[in-house]
């Protein structure tokens, strides 16, 4: 009631005079500042589990002596899978002094990559597609059904602390949208209900089953071919006579 | 004209009049030192600093009006030490002195009247807000003084 | 020279700096002398391949505007303004990061060129704030210049109800940086800086895109001697110098060249002053010394020259205070107290900032007294050559040519905080000439790595005899541009004669096998500005003997550094300070002399290297003070002893007939006689046992260190805020 009056005069407003100042809009929904939070502060210490660790191993010996630092991103991406998803600010120090590398080099490239995560995140960490296809689809519906089923707005973490959820740009699965990515897997083809059902079973920590939900088997038309479908040719299909052997 | 006016005898009736009435030779005598001058008249009245007020029309007009300072003042006298309210019958501004003129404003937000104290150490001095560019340095005082 | 490699500087500077000492991944490209001719706006010049266009083209006098270029720093080609049409090339090319190629055809000034330049110049201005105004960088902002020059006469810009312009939030890196992080456009110049000059990698961008922002990520100071000089990299407003913010525009200031005496490489320097006031200290180009560099103690002290200052002479009264007094009563109590006192009772000791003119003074007015007894705070060996030979206690190599060295061997000194733009040459030479480094003394953190062989002074004796069994002796040995510098401070000790003979040692015996015979290997890194001038003149290093014998009347000429006490002076003895802060010296004075701070006297300076140079007066001296010379020459008079010479030339004249060293401005004079002083010392060669140890250890011991910058408020900030920065995490 109060802010729709607050709206209208400033509409007035704007229209009569010239606004002086405005606050830019928010580009993206994370800072590129570091702010320490009880969560996620330098004294957490973060250290590599021992099987982790043979990893870190492993995707050293990866890269040649002299260009060790192209190991970041995997060992970013590994310091954020162990930690449930997300990346505090200890676990880029960690990876900074795995790689003798000054601390602001990690700071750069794990505040580049959008799918680094350096707020703390529910353990499922769901994506809605809301590009064109998707949204042509019905991925709105999607949204609403996932916001009413976990209590998640847009950007933030549900009060049970499961669910986080984000709208992102094209996933690259058009053809099976309206589509979520929840983790590592991605869910196609989705109605309103199989959307539900997904978050019930996350609910429950149970995995539900990965791909298209319309029964088909990856990205293939639903009706059966449409094109392609009598048997193919042989060789010399079409040859005109005098080549024919 | 009366043979004594003719012989300037009373001039000399002046003269010791004045003397008498400023109090003997003695007096007189400091008189002119602090004053330079030497009049007979009417003490017209007194203001709340000593300062006595008289009037003698025998004087030319410009004159014929004078303060003598307190004595509490020494040779220390200036014009500012009379008060706002008899400056006005000093300079002919009026011909009623305070205490006769019923029709003064009295006022409480009216300030005491104080003599202008420039020369003096009670002067008003302003002082610069601007901070000097150079800060000396200043010494540290020994202990024991 | 394009795109050098930088792998040593990226490495550098995380938490454990432990890499292997020579990991030489790429080798020296031979230089090929073959030019190759291209056409800068059809005029011809030949140039050696791998220069860019936007060099080659400078070398004809056009000037390519650019905003991320730097000429010392690495190319980044991030800010698109130097495009330029290249014939036959479908777009235009970034100048900078364009190596020239045969027949080239450079066209700076088509109708592509400029409109490229005037699409770069709108799209960087679509997110810069319109605050020029109040901007401290108005007048001297490249992007203000550039968008006259270049940009487009009228704007397109009208989003400002729909999204605005970009806005980000300032950071917070020390008190001597003021950032305004909205006015950033991202060239990437202080980030550079911060990662190969400074050695200080806590800069950086972070996010992406309309979101990219250069910071820090993280609250945290920027932990540089070097920091300063991000604000003369920066070509827009967004990190200006908060000590001179809202201070002053630069059309309202007169700028003077100087000499910097804050440290002892007489860093060249242009004070900015007004209205009689020195506002900001910049640095000036000299490519022998300083480059275009400034150290933070250098360009921020200059508001030590406003505070402490002694202004009036003063003379204890009957209970000891000083007192304002006249220059007459002051300079007739000076002279009386010098008159009636024996020449062996008389002591004079030069301070940290005293000029050779005001030196050559006080030393011919004790002369005339019939006292040899002039001294410097700090101290050197006098067995041996002792300083009868200039080459003994000089920088010899130069500094422009440590750059020059493959191997860099420090013995006890920090060179980071003693000579900060002498580490800056030294890790230089780290990073693109693949020098090696190593340290004898404390570890410390010198923004690169080095091999650290130990604290022990015995480890020099070793290395000069050739017993030691360490690997740097044999580097040593196999360097052709070897570098050996000792700090002067070690020689104060007892083993400081020693320790000497055997760097001398050391140093000539490596000399003696070099190929390049005008290569010099020995260098002695002085601690103060005055000294080398002093050991010139003939001032007597150190005052421990003569301040033992019981001195009836002292005489300090700038004096702070806390050498003489009262309580090592007899009590009867009259102290006359004559300096420009009250400080350590003027505090146990009977009798203070105001003289004028290196800003407001003509005078001259001999840096470490022995390059004579030259003060300009920039402001006048405050109150009464006077140029220190002119203050000994009227005592002079008074005692009855008058100084020969009446103006500076003829003060200079006498310098010259002492050495014409000092007076020839700007030149180094070759040092010789390396094996006489080698010879001379070889007595010297008794055992060292104790340990080396050096004085400014990490950043909040630089800061303030001699009377000007313990004066300065700023730096006295600066102190505080790394011994804050300490106690962060990050």
């Amino acid at each position: 009631m109060l802010s729709s009056l607050r709206s209208g005069v400033q509409g007035l407003w704007r229209v009569s005079s010239r606004a002086l100042q405005t606050t830019t809009n928010l580009q993206h929904d994370s800072l590129f500042v570091h702010r320490d939070t009880p969560e996620d502060n330098p004294s957490i210490p973060f250290e590599f589990t021992p099987e982790n660790n043979k990893r870190v191993e492993a995707l050293l010996a990866i890269y040649p002596e002299g260009h060790k630092r192209a190991a970041m991103i995997p060992l970013l991406d590994l310091a954020q899978r162990q930690n449930g998803g997300w990346l505090p600010i200890s676990a880029m120090h960690k990876v900074a002094e795995i790689l003798k590398l000054p601390r602001m080099r990690v700071y750069e490239v794990a505040t580049f990559y959008t799918m680094f995560i350096r707020r703390p995140i529910g353990k499922y960490h769901v994506q809605v597609c809301t590009t064109t296809p998707c949204w042509l689809r019905g991925s709105d519906a999607v949204l609403n059904a996932i916001k009413e089923a976990t209590g998640c707005e847009v950007g933030g973490n549900s009060p049970c602390g499961k669910f986080s959820l984000s709208e992102v740009e094209c996933l690259g699965a058009c053809v099976n949208a309206p589509m979520v990515q929840v983790n590592d897997d991605y869910y196609e083809d989705l109605t309103v209900d199989d959307t539900k059902e997904i978050i019930e079973k996350l609910k429950r920590d149970e995995k539900p089953k990965p791909g298209p939900r319309s029964g088909r088997y990856a990205s293939e038309p639903l009706g059966g071919l449409t094109s392609l479908t009598e048997e193919p040719t042989g060789p010399g299909f079409g040859l005109q006579d005098a080549l024919k052997a | 004209m009366s043979l004594g006016k003719y012989l300037a005898l009373d001039k000399l009736s002046n003269f010791f009049n004045i003397i008498k009435q400023n109090g003997g030779i003695r007096a007189s005598l400091y008189k002119m030192y602090r004053q330079d001058e030497l009049k007979d008249g009417v003490l017209v009245g007194e203001d709340k600093f000593g300062n006595k007020y008289y009037e003698n029309p025998r004087y030319f007009y410009g004159s014929n009006r004078w303060v003598e300072y307190s004595d509490k003042y020494n040779m220390d006298y200036d014009g500012s030490q009379v008060p706002a309210e008899w400056f006005g019958w000093l300079h002919y501004k009026t011909d009623l002195p305070p205490h006769m003129d019923p029709s003064r404003p009295k006022y409480k937000w009216m300030i005491e009247f104080t003599e202008n104290m420039s020369g003096t150490t009670g002067q008003y001095t302003p002082y610069s807000t601007t901070r000097p560019k150079v800060e000396p340095w200043i010494p540290k005082r020994k202990s024991n003084a | 020279m394009l795109r050098q490699p930088l792998t040593r500087a990226l490495a550098l500077s995380s938490p454990a700096r432990a890499a292997p000492l020579a990991v030489r991944r790429y080798a020296e490209i031979a230089p090929q002398p073959d030019k190759v001719e291209v056409f800068i706006d059809d005029k011809p010049v030949y140039v050696p391949p791998g220069t860019t266009v936007l060099q080659a083209a400078a070398q004809v006098g056009v000037e390519i505007p650019r905003f991320c270029y730097h000429e010392r720093l690495a190319v980044a080609g991030n800010c698109r303004m130097c495009l330029v049409e290249v014939e036959k090339s479908p777009k235009p090319v970034a100048a900078c990061a364009m190596p020239v190629m045969k027949g080239m055809r450079v066209k700076t000034n088509s109708d592509l060129t400029r409109k490229a330049r005037e699409g770069v110049m709108e799209f960087l201005l679509v997110n810069h704030p319109l605050d020029c105004p109040i901007c401290d960088q108005g007048g001297e902002c490249d992007l203000q210049d550039q968008s006259m020059a270049f940009g487009s006469d009228k704007s397109r810009f009208t989003d400002i109800h729909f999204s605005g312009k970009r806005a980000v939030e300032d950071k917070d890196v020390g008190p001597l940086i003021k950032t305004i992080m909205t006015r950033c456009i991202h060239c990437t110049r202080c980030i550079r800086f911060a990662s190969e000059v400074a050695g200080v990698d806590d800069l950086g961008t972070t996010g992406r895109g309309t979101d990219m922002q250069v910071g820090t990520y993280v609250e945290k100071m920027f932990l540089s001697e070097l920091s300063g000089n991000i604000i003369d990299l920066c070509p827009v407003g967004a990190l200006t110098s908060k000590p001179y913010s809202f201070a002053a525009r630069p059309w309202e200031t007169r700028r003077i060249d100087s000499v910097d005496v804050l440290d002892p490489l007489g860093s060249n320097i242009v004070v900015s002053t007004r209205t009689n006031e020195v506002l900001r200290i910049l640095p000036r180009t000299n490519e022998e010394i300083n480059e275009e560099w400034l150290s933070d103690k250098s360009r921020f002290a200059c508001d030590g020259l406003k505070r402490q200052r002694l202004v009036t002479p003063l003379m204890a009264d009957s209970r000891g205070n000083l007192t304002p007094v006249d220059w007459e009563d002051a300079v007739v109590a000076a002279a009386r107290a010098l008159r009636d006192c024996p020449p062996d009772k008389l002591l004079a000791v030069a301070g940290d900032m005293a000029d050779a003119e005001s030196l050559v003074a006080l030393k011919d007015l004790l002369n005339r007294l019939g006292s040899e007894n002039a001294c410097t705070e700090q101290y050197f060996p006098l067995e041996g050559a002792g300083i009868d030979l200039r080459s003994t206690y000089l920088l010899n190599t130069g500094i422009a040519n440590v750059e020059d060295a493959d191997f860099v061997l420090l013995i006890g000194t920090n060179v980071r905080f003693e000579a900060p733009l002498l580490n800056t040459r030294i890790r230089k030479a780290f990073i693109h000439k693949d020098t090696d480094v190593a340290l004898i003394g404390p570890k410390v953190d010198l923004t690169y790595d080095y091999v650290h062989v130990g604290e022990s002074a015995s480890i020099v004796k070793d290395l000069a005899s050739g017993t030691s069994a360490h690997e740097v002796l044999r580097k040593l040995e196999q360097a052709k541009r070897p570098v050996v510098i000792l700090g002067a401070d070690q020689l104060k000790t007892q083993e400081g004669a020693a320790l000497l003979a055997y760097t001398q040692e050391l140093a000539l015996r490596l000399q003696d096998k070099l190929e390049d015979k005008n290569w010099k290997v020995l260098n002695v890194l002085q601690r103060t500005a005055s000294q080398v001038a002093a050991l010139d003149i003939g001032y007597k290093p150190g005052v421990g003997a003569l301040l033992s014998a019981g001195p009836q009347v002292v005489y300090l000429l700038g004096a702070d550094s806390g050498v003489v006490t009262r309580e090592s002076l007899p009590k009867d003895a009259v102290v006359i300070y004559q300096g420009h802060h009250g400080d350590a010296g003027a505090a146990i004075a009977d009798v203070v002399l105001p003289g004028a701070a290196y800003t407001e006297k003509r005078a001259t300076y001999v840096n470490a290297e022995g390059r004579a140079q030259q003060t300009l007066p920039a402001v006048t001296p405050p109150g009464q003070a006077r140029e220190d010379w002119k203050i000994i020459r009227a005592i002079s008079e008074v005692v009855g002893v008058r100084l020969p010479y009446d103006n500076l030339d003829e003060v200079r004249d006498r310098l010259s007939q002492i050495s014409p060293a000092l007076v020839t401005y700007g030149d180094v004079q070759n040092n010789n006689y390396f094996a006489q002083a080698r010879a001379l010392a070889q007595s010297l060669q008794k055992p060292v046992s104790g340990n080396l140890d050096v004085k400014l250890k990490t950043l909040e011991d630089y800061f303030m260190t001699d009377a000007i910058s313990r004066a300065s408020p700023t730096m006295a900030k600066c102190v505080q805020a790394v011994l804050k920065q300490k106690q962060s995490t990050y």
